[in-house]
């Protein structure tokens, strides 16, 4: 018997997106939303015993179990036993006790089989992340509403045309041989890159589930990277890209919840074994013909980490290493990027052009950050005034508070930006 | 010592909870009952939604139907000097943590 203070940290979660996977790998996708109740089931369940019982020896596989079971019920129940349910309910019931162990070794590839399921071609792209974090990653709707800024409603709705695309298209988890795997590998690594960049994104709310989202997607691109047929270079410079970001994460946000730029940043708080770790990816990432984006953002994101201070940062070459991303994967972010940080390597001015060249639609896409970047290099040219005026056009583009209270600050500190 | 049946009524039209509330609740209620062993008689259980209820002459009917907000969802019996301390106890139950509400009996002593 042990206690509830043993479950390792977020166990029902990731037990959720495991069972939920093994289950679906067995039943069909058709079946998910009998599963996902089912193991909803087979939790709540456990919520009323293991306090009064104590928690089993193997919480994981009594978890199965009784998740199983229930799903096993509810198909019968519906009346939905066709021929080949029963046989699949059968089979699952038999397989149910003498699966558990081996099936502790199979969980990356049951888990990744279902990440791949989600991100079926048939689904939009920004709708297979909110499914995969709520089948996968065991979120509830609510946490992963919060955590992608948006309604329980929105995301409600989602998950469920999601689930009808993948019922439409039947979708299978034994369709993926190993070709299927290799083509939507691409697709895998950029859900796994949005969910990151989602929780990781400016537009922080003070949510804690902010940063369980990035811990899912690291989480995730771990068991890519140790998965044989995942673990590609694009993979491991992806991983190393994720790792480096995240260390810097707790050192973004003041104590008070207030964003804190990378030149505030207290870079001896900053997660040192961490910056390692991603290190060692970035070197295994070195190897095969192809350069991904990820390899170029690490090689970005790995010059500002090892950077003594912000004034010592490397800005020629962080220049040179957007110039390259520019050039295979533009996009205005490049763009806004490439200006700022060519107005540290070069000057101010020459930022300021290239913030001038980025067209219209982009400038659009790009608010309230085009407008931010804009009134920041203003000011460090010491024109007060248009800098004011384009951080004031800003706030009053800026989507949540944290935003709002993050320029604000900028534009009460313009004086101080004149004399430097 | 008197004891106390503290029933625990559906009262809130709760969501299911997420995994995560999930594992957060059951550490509340091991945290309670390891903050009252000597009080906390029998732990209790919870009880299923449907039931069966035998009435005069042997008639059995599905139910018990009464509105959702008074059905009985689980029970525990504690011990206490008096309603004050079974009261104290309950306030730290996890259902009256997330807001719900519990009715606090004291035993007759019949048996």
């Amino acid at each position: 018997m042990s206690s509830a203070t043993q479950l390792v940290e977020h166990f029902f979660r990731h037990e959720y997106g495991r069972i939920v996977a093994l289950l679906t790998s067995r039943m069909g996708t058709v079946n998910l939303q009998i599963i996902e109740d089912a193991v909803q089931t087979a939790m709540s369940r456990a919520l009323a015993n293991w306090p009064r019982v104590g928690i089993p020896d193997n919480p994981s596989a009594w978890l199965f179990r009784a998740a199983s079971n229930a799903a096993i019920d509810a198909l019968r129940h519906e009346a939905l036993v066709s021929k080949k349910i029963a046989q699949c309910a059968e089979s699952s019931e038999q397989s149910a006790f003498e699966q558990v162990d081996p099936l502790e070794n199979s969980v990356g590839d049951e888990t990744l089989r279902f990440l791949f399921l989600c991100c079926h071609p048939a689904i939009p792209a920004e709708s297979r992340v909110a499914l995969a974090l709520k089948t996968v990653g065991g979120f509830s709707v609510a946490e992963v509403a919060a955590g992608l800024l948006t309604t329980s409603a929105s995301i409600e709705k989602k998950i469920t045309r999601a689930k009808e695309k993948l019922r439409e298209h039947h979708a299978d988890l034994m369709e993926l041989g190993s070709g299927a795997l290799d083509d939507r590998l691409e697709s895998v690594q950029a859900t796994v890159y949005l969910m990151f960049n989602e929780g990781y994104a400016a537009t922080i709310g003070s949510s804690p589930i902010r940063a369980d989202l990035c811990n899912e997607a690291i989480r995730l691109c771990r068991m890519l990277a140790a998965h044989s047929q995942c673990d590609t270079p694009s993979t491991a410079a992806l991983l190393s890209l994720l790792l480096l970001h995240s260390a810097r994460m707790g050192e973004r946000t003041s104590s008070t919840g207030s964003i804190v730029l990378l030149a505030d940043q207290n870079r001896t708080q900053w997660d040192w074994a961490r910056v390692r770790e991603a290190m060692d990816w970035m070197t295994r990432s070195a190897d095969g013909d192809k350069l991904s984006r990820y390899h170029i953002e690490a090689a970005i994101a790995w010059e500002h980490s090892h950077a003594a201070t912000f004034a010592e940062t490397n800005w020629a070459k962080i220049v040179q290493l957007y110039n390259l991303l520019r050039k295979r994967f533009a996009s205005p972010a490049v763009q806004l990027n490439l200006a700022i940080a060519a107005s540290y390597a070069e000057n101010v001015q020459r930022g300021l052009r290239m913030l001038m060249e980025i067209s219209d639609g982009d400038r659009r896409v790009l608010r309230p950050w085009w407008d931010c970047a804009v009134a920041q290099l203003l000011a460090r040219d010491h024109q007060k005034q248009a800098a004011i005026s384009h951080w004031r056009d800003a706030l009053a583009l800026a989507t949540n508070d944290a935003q709002k209270a993050l320029i604000r600050r900028q534009l009460d500190a313009v004086p101080a930006h004149e004399d430097t | 010592m008197p004891k106390y049946l503290l029933i625990y009524r559906d009262g809130l039209d709760t969501p299911q909870p997420s995994p995560e509330e999930i594992q957060q609740f059951l550490a509340m209620w091991e945290g309670w009952f390891k903050k009252f062993p000597d009080n906390i008689v029998d732990p209790g259980d919870g009880l299923l939604p449907t039931g069966r209820v035998l009435k005069q002459g042997g008639v059995v009917a599905d139910g018990p139907y009464v509105e959702a907000k008074e059905m009985i969802g689980g029970f525990t019996v504690v011990s206490a000097a008096s309603y004050e301390e079974a009261i104290e106890i309950a306030k730290e139950c996890p259902i009256a943590m997330v807001g719900g509400q519990i009715e606090i009996r004291e035993f007759a002593g019949f048996v």
